[in-house]
């Protein structure tokens, strides 16, 4: 198994490459874990559970994948793009169905964010005056 | 489509071309959003319609763009792995606000659902373009998952999440000036819940604490969906 503080070495700390390099085995792990074992879920996310159990069980060091992690994070959008141009094969959307299409979405995405931050707020403020949450946060 | 390059034939060579033309426009228009952060610039919109003009001009199908850049797909399974960190490091808030952020997605996940479902009916729109436009609040990778399990098209789904985060990134600003949510929980849940990866950038924009919770609850919300999708496929009866 990994030792406490996995890995040692200064290059593997600075490297954002082989940081990335890292997380893409425990993908492909995850990936592995989901064909042997069947489970309904993306090879990612259980890529993901087993990640978080190393860092809780301190097997793993938030540094040793910080700089690879943040760096996925923050070109995800781009891993978005290709996905985008399957638009192509859908010129009907072009017309009515389109505009219909993105009536659903606008009139959905509202409603979701406007209902999802009334009941965190709400439930929040419920919470604080019955002592389950003592600082605000923010 | 045979282009006046060497070697254009070669897949290897498609795929190579394909690939730096998609990073080559995200990188400028990212740099573009940058100088000017209006929301009809936003990366997410201008990279796939630049290249989609550049196909159509090219006469080049989607499935032969795709074949090149697949792989770009492919990396939001570590992108995801990659989400362990965030989550790891709000393991306090997590600990003091789950209740709240519990109850926060659900009733979020559950208004995506219905009025997906409900819109779509009253605009005459039905069968697997319904079910495929059900999943779009939340992340790529969670959406594709829960779009394929309930009888939707994990493509067309894609297409729809990635609206959804465009439109939301612009919603959710609006909405924060005139809703009386105060606390950075609710502020980031609204971007989490509602536009996944495009609104936690835009919650980073309006805070440090926002975007956390933003990307926490964008994953906990496309988890809580991946594990509910079989009983939703159930109730569906697909």
């Amino acid at each position: 198994m990994l030792s406490a503080h996995f890995p040692r070495s200064r290059t593997f700390r600075d490297s954002r490459i082989l940081q990335v390099g890292l997380i893409g085995l425990f993908w492909l792990a995850g990936e592995a874990l989901v064909r042997l074992t069947g489970l309904p879920l993306p090879g990612g996310i259980v890529g993901m559970a087993i990640v978080l159990l190393l860092l809780a069980s301190h097997r793993l060091n938030p540094g040793s994948m910080r700089r690879g992690a943040e760096w996925l994070l923050a070109e995800m959008l781009l891993f978005f793009v290709p996905a985008v141009l399957a638009l192509m094969n859908h010129r009907e959307f072009l017309g009515l169905l389109g505009l219909k299409i993105l009536a659903v979405i606008a009139g959905g995405t509202l409603a979701v964010m406007a209902v999802t931050a009334l009941t965190v707020e709400l439930f929040y403020r419920w919470r604080s005056k019955h002592g389950a949450a003592d600082t605000l946060v923010g | 489509m045979a282009l006046p390059i060497p070697l254009w034939d070669e897949p290897l060579a498609q795929a190579a071309v394909w690939s730096a033309v998609t990073i080559g426009f995200y990188v400028v228009a990212k740099r573009l959003y940058r100088w000017r952060p209006v929301p009809w610039l936003m990366p997410l919109l201008v990279t796939p319609a630049a290249l989609i003009l550049v196909a159509l001009a090219l006469h080049v199908s989607y499935r032969d763009y795709i074949r090149g850049t697949g792989w770009l797909i492919g990396l939001l399974g570590p992108a995801t792995v990659a989400f362990a960190l965030p989550i790891y490091e709000q393991r306090a808030v997590i600990r003091r606000h789950w209740p709240v952020l519990a109850v926060g997605m659900l009733a979020g996940s559950t208004t995506a659902f219905l009025t997906g479902w409900a819109l779509s009916t009253l605009l005459g729109l039905d069968g697997a373009l319904r079910l495929s436009l059900l999943p779009r609040s939340i992340s790529t990778p969670f959406a594709m998952t829960v779009s394929g399990e309930i009888g939707g098209i994990p493509d067309l789904t894609a297409v729809f999440v990635v609206v959804t985060g465009v439109l939301g990134a612009v919603f959710g600003e609006l909405l924060l000036a005139w809703l009386p949510v105060r606390t950075a929980l609710a502020r980031g849940a609204l971007f989490g819940v509602g536009a996944h990866g495009a609104g936690t950038a835009k919650a980073l924009e309006i805070g440090r604490e926002e975007g956390s919770i933003a990307g926490l609850v964008m994953v906990l919300v496309g988890l809580l969906n991946v594990l509910a999708a079989p009983a939703i496929a159930h109730y569906l009866g697909s």
